[in-house]
This record gives C-alpha cells, structure tokens and sequence, in this order.
C-alpha cells in the first residue's frame, strides 16, 4: 500500500471516530436532559423548589473573569456563580448567610460556601468551562483553591435560607 | 540468551521522553486558552520518541510511563485514574496510527498519527464522563470545540515531531545510537 493511500485511510478514520464522538454526544444530550430544561442547563434550587435554571444563553449577558490558580498556574477562566445566580434570584433572596451548594451529581462533589464568599469578587468563586464543555466550580478562598476541591461536571446548585 | 524486544538503551531513553511529557505538562504554559493546547508540547515529544525508537509499543511505553507518573504527581483535573488512562490513550493510540501510517519523521504522517493519538486522550476522558453519567456539555458545540482543538494542537505537535526528528537524522543522532542499541 502507497503512503499516500496510508495517509487517506487515517484521515478517514479521525474523521469518522470524530463524527461518531458528535453524533452519540448530542444524542445523550436529548436523553438527559430534563423536560424543561434546555440542554446542558444547571438547575437552581431555593429551599428545596426548582426556581430557574442557569442555561447557555445566560452567558451572552455575563462578563467573563479570569484568574491563574495556585496549584498549578494554570488560567481559569469563565463567569462568576454571583453573577450567575444574580440572573435569576434577587439581593433580597440572598443574605450574607444563604447557604449556597453548588453540586456535581456524578462525581458526588459539592462545595458549601455563603453568599457572602460567593459575592466577595477578591474569592473568584466562578465556574471554567471543562475542556469537553461541562462546567467546573474554580475558586481562590483557602477551602476550595485545589482541583480536589473543586466541583468538576457541574449539575445542580442549592441555596437555602440559614 | 534470548534477545529482548527493547534494549536497556531504548527502555532508558524512553523513560526519559515519559519524564519530558511530564515536565512539559507542568513547566510549559501557552497564552492559549483552547481544549487540547497542550498536545503542541507532547505529541512532539511522543512522535520523536517513537522516532528514536522505532519499535511498536514505544510511544505506548512512554505513555503508560507518564501516565503512572503524572497519576501520582496528582495531575489533571479529574482524578488521578482520568490522568493514567488518557496518558496511556495517547502512546497507544499514536503507536496504533504508526502501525497504519508508518514513519513517524513524514511531515504529513506524523502529524495525522499524533492527531490520531491525542484523540486518544480525549475520547478517553468522553468515555469516562459519560460511563460515570457526568452531564451533557453546557455548551452546545463545547465537544466539537474540544474535539477539533486535540485534533488541530495534537497535529501541529506531530508535525514538531517530524521536524524535530528530520533535524535528528541531519545532526547524526541515529547514527549515534545505532552504535549504542
């Protein structure tokens, strides 16, 4: 067999692992998502009932943040979850001590933080988007700066009323 | 006594490419905020490997190497067994593309097969999200994104490689190391 024929053969088999990859992906995402919801959309949740949900259009009207961790120095960059959950909830839902857990169901991750750490722009408490596109919780407060602690694969946030 | 299929030479050098993946990955930074940036640094060290050495299985070693390596230097953002498996993806997938495309030095196959192995990596992590249920992209065409920047920066490492190893053969170095192995 040429090279040339070697060559084209490869270039049709990263095509088609490709086009596959595409296909069952936006076939899942018809399977999961929620009736109301629009694909890839994280529901909000205020004491228990869903509220709104933080949907792809919603970062059309937020402005993007950037910041290097301190593990290992790498940029991230995205939209702050203040901003985000400002979008859909109002100040007067959200007190100082409003309990907001932002959660990754398959992972069985969340981090804990009060509206206060959320709404303290010097924290960065935002979300990254993951290189295959689901969103990750990234911070620089003390308790969630490392990627242990950070929440990959974002599916769910909570607030709740102290 | 029985030949082996890698010389102590080979096997060492090989060890040391698995150790320059890993340093590149920790010490080189690009201002380029796109999925998949990173395969400029290792595919370039992964097709010169397997140019150095030029044996099926040896960009598989230099990735299961690294791998285990980068695993437990905690790397990665998905947990350490994310980090082994799509480091291991890309030395196999590479020497995979290899057994089809060949010559690791063409300035055409080189770049297709370091395409095709950091595909690898990525269909690895897909794999791994969608068997534990992790949920659609928040970005429609997030994945494609993803998709076409591993496809693209996997490619321009391979074709580094290729140059890399070119620049090698002209220098003299394989005829250096024929003596060795």
């Amino acid at each position: 067999m040429t090279q040339s024929k070697r060559i084209i053969i490869a270039a049709v088999i990263l095509v088609a692992i490709g086009g596959a990859v595409v296909g069952l992906e936006a076939l899942r995402r018809q399977r999961v998502t929620e009736a109301d919801l629009e694909p890839g959309s994280i529901p909000i949740y205020v004491d228990g009932e869903m509220e709104a949900a933080f949907t792809p259009g919603d970062l059309e009207s937020l402005e993007q943040v950037s910041f290097q961790d301190a593990e290992e120095g790498k940029t991230q960059k995205g939209w702050m979850l203040r901003d985000a959950l400002l979008l859909h909830l109002t100040e007067e839902n959200l007190t100082p001590q409003t309990e907001i857990t932002v959660i990754s169901t398959s992972r069985e991750k969340s981090a804990e933080l009060t509206w206060s750490e959320v709404n303290d722009p010097s924290n960065m408490v935002m979300f990254d988007l993951s290189g295959r596109g689901t969103l990750k919780l990234v911070s620089q407060l003390d308790k969630l700066n490392t990627r242990d602690e950070w929440v990959q694969d974002t599916d769910r946030i909570e607030v709740e009323a102290p | 006594m029985k030949d082996q299929y890698f010389s102590t030479f080979q096997l060492i050098l090989l060890a040391l490419f698995a150790a320059l993946v890993v340093v590149a990955k920790i010490a080189l930074r690009t201002p380029i905020q796109m999925p998949g940036h990173t395969g400029i640094f290792w595919m370039a060290i992964v097709i010169v490997a397997a140019g150095v050495v030029p044996k099926l299985g040896a960009a598989s070693i230099v990735g299961l190497t690294s791998g285990i390596l980068a695993g437990f230097l905690g790397m990665g953002d998905f947990g350490a067994l994310n980090t082994f498996l799509s480091y291991t993806a890309v030395g196999v997938g590479t020497d995979l593309a290899l057994l089809l495309l060949r010559d690791p030095s063409h300035p055409v196959a080189a770049p297709l097969a370091a395409a095709l192995g950091h595909m690898g990596k990525f269909l690895v992590k897909w794999a791994l999200s969608a068997i534990t249920g992790a949920p659609a992209g928040f970005i429609a065409l997030g994945l494609a994104r993803a998709l076409v920047g591993y496809v693209i920066f996997g490619a321009l490492g391979g074709l580094l490689g290729a140059l890399t190893l070119q620049a090698l053969r002209k220098a003299g170095f394989f005829a250096y190391t024929a003596e060795k192995v």
